[in-house]
């Protein structure tokens, strides 16, 4: 048999290759959802089965993960989601990462955010001293539940913990002033500002407290207002004529020091700032 | 012939090996490519270098180990080179020790060789030197050398395939003994119970030097963790040398 006859033979057979591979294809509908999962051990399973390799199981696995969850034309592709970020989380729980990333899938591609704060408090469990995995969670709840309460309770974990930043606190304040207590974020406020650490800190304070203030004087002076009203059958002038006449024992002022802003034709008073942050 | 020649003559051997430039080269190239694979992750990236980088290192440093170990003895014994040693003035134990340093010392240049590689590439991607590092590759040679010590074993009165089979298995069931403990609780049979916890501390508990997790992760060490780690590595060796020098001894070479 000589060279030539080889080579033809060989293109031949490739040929013939890449038609079976082209029936093969026909079969298989390659975008399509499947069965996402034949096996994952447990992580302690993996634990054992890795030999002393664990956290490079575990990198393997997360990188693994990172790739399949955005796999986008995998609709079904979150299944086993939980699964698989405590199989890693358990080979290494000391291995943030994992956390972090898993949680925000949970929450931006599986929209599941109880599944997310759930491996959030594993985290917490498993990395006593980290402070960023009650803070997501505080987030999660905060935004997505509207759960301010729980939210607050994360904050106040978060803030605790060392090397917290000190915007935890603000956000723990917030998350009062949010559930309509406004006496009690007003005091948590009144610390943050008289503890400030830097200007940024102060300014924000400031401006909580100039809000707060605001919405606790506020309708106490219009009722005081329509007090008025229903005595005299008018507007008063001015606000001092509510102390005048006996219906208000003091005018307060805004956090700034200065007066609220009054309408005696309109009755109506109002802070020269005012700001959006009770949008929920 | 004293141990000090034996053990430069037997590093020379290694190093003429192919096999041994061979796993070098693919231990660096793995090491190498950890920056390709942390390319792949989110968050610290460099965590995932740092741990595939050592893990190449873990893992072909013990191939070295058990491939150069286990044909050690065995060759001079089928190339008949035993006896124009053994006929100057050596003895059998001093063989032994001699062979065990040399391949302590062949261990020592290809753990320094990938290590350094190791640094660099760390330095290079902003990591920072890291003296804890140090002491994992410390621990490492401790475990390799443990390793070392079970192929010279093994390949005293075995071949090198049933070696070779037996010091991977030693080396497995090494790092998952921390499961006999559970294991333990599971049996019915206080028998049985007692047998396992009798293999608990005879076979060589190797995950005491595994200590990447502490290392990578920046997770505080004990000192007193550490050097019991560093004197049970110590006995050991010397107990497995002790055994290898007893069976060498009663060895019939015809």
């Amino acid at each position: 048999m000589n060279g030539k006859l080889l080579a033809v033979i060989f293109l031949s057979l490739l040929l013939l290759a890449a038609v079976f591979q082209n029936r093969y294809d026909s079969t298989i509908s390659y975008f399509s959802d499947r069965s996402t999962f034949v096996s994952l051990p447990s992580g302690k399973a993996l634990k054992i089965l890795s030999f002393g390799y664990q956290n490079l199981t575990a990198d393997l696995l997360f990188i693994w993960s990172i790739q399949f969850y955005s796999t986008y034309y995998l609709t079904n592709r979150f299944d086993y989601l939980e699964r698989v970020y405590n199989t890693i989380t358990d080979i290494t729980p000391q291995y943030k990462e994992p956390y972090i990333i898993g949680a925000l899938i949970m929450v931006f591609e599986a929209k599941d955010i109880p599944m997310a704060i759930r491996l959030l408090d594993k985290g917490s469990r498993n990395i006593e001293k980290e402070w960023f995995f009650d803070h997501e969670a505080g987030y999660y709840c905060y935004k997505y539940l509207k759960d301010y309460s729980r939210a607050e309770a994360y904050y106040a974990r978060a803030a605790s913990k060392p090397n917290a930043p000190s915007f935890l606190k603000r956000m723990k304040a917030h998350m009062v002033y949010l559930q309509d207590d406004p006496k009690v974020a007003y005091q948590m406020w009144l610390d943050i500002y008289n503890n400030a650490r830097d200007r940024l800190e102060k300014d924000s304070a400031f401006n909580h407290l100039y809000q707060i203030k605001a919405e606790i004087d506020l309708p106490v002076l219009q009722q005081e207002i329509a007090g008025f009203k229903e005595n005299f059958r008018r507007f008063p002038a001015t606000l001092a004529e509510l102390v005048r006449t006996g219906i208000a024992k003091a005018i307060p002022r805004d956090f700034s020091g200065n007066d609220y802003q009054y309408d005696p034709l309109q009755g109506a008073i109002k802070a020269q700032r005012v700001f959006k942050w009770k949008q929920r | 012939m004293n141990i000090k020649g034996l053990a430069f003559n037997t590093f020379k051997e290694s190093a003429r090996n192919k096999m041994f430039y061979l796993l070098v080269f693919f231990g660096i190239i793995f090491a190498l490519s950890s920056k390709l694979i942390s390319f792949l992750t989110l968050g610290d990236t460099i965590k995932v270098l740092k741990d595939t980088g050592l893990a190449a290192i873990n893992f072909f440093c013990v191939l070295i180990a058990i491939f150069t170990g286990i044909n050690l003895v065995y060759k001079e014994i089928e190339k008949k080179t035993i006896f124009n040693i053994l006929s100057k003035p050596v003895t059998r134990d001093h063989f032994i020790i001699g062979k065990f340093f040399g391949l302590a010392l062949t261990m020592l240049v290809a753990l320094i060789a990938m290590a350094g590689i190791f640094f660099i590439l760390v330095l290079l991607v902003g990591g920072g030197f890291d003296f804890k590092i140090l002491l994992y590759f410390f621990m490492l040679y401790l475990e390799l050398l443990i390793i070392v010590a079970i192929s010279l074993l093994f390949s005293s009165f075995s071949t090198p395939i049933l070696s070779f089979i037996f010091t991977v298995s030693l080396y497995l069931i090494g790092h998952i003994m921390w499961t006999f403990n559970e294991f333990k609780s599971l049996l019915r049979s206080p028998l049985l119970e007692k047998f396992t916890h009798m293999l608990y501390y005879i076979l060589p508990n190797l995950d005491k030097f595994n200590i990447k997790n502490e290392v990578v992760l920046d997770l505080p060490m004990r000192t007193g963790t550490i050097l019991f780690s560093i004197l049970y590595a110590l006995v050991y060796i010397m107990a497995l040398l002790t055994v290898t020098i007893m069976i060498f001894r009663k060895r019939e070479f015809l």
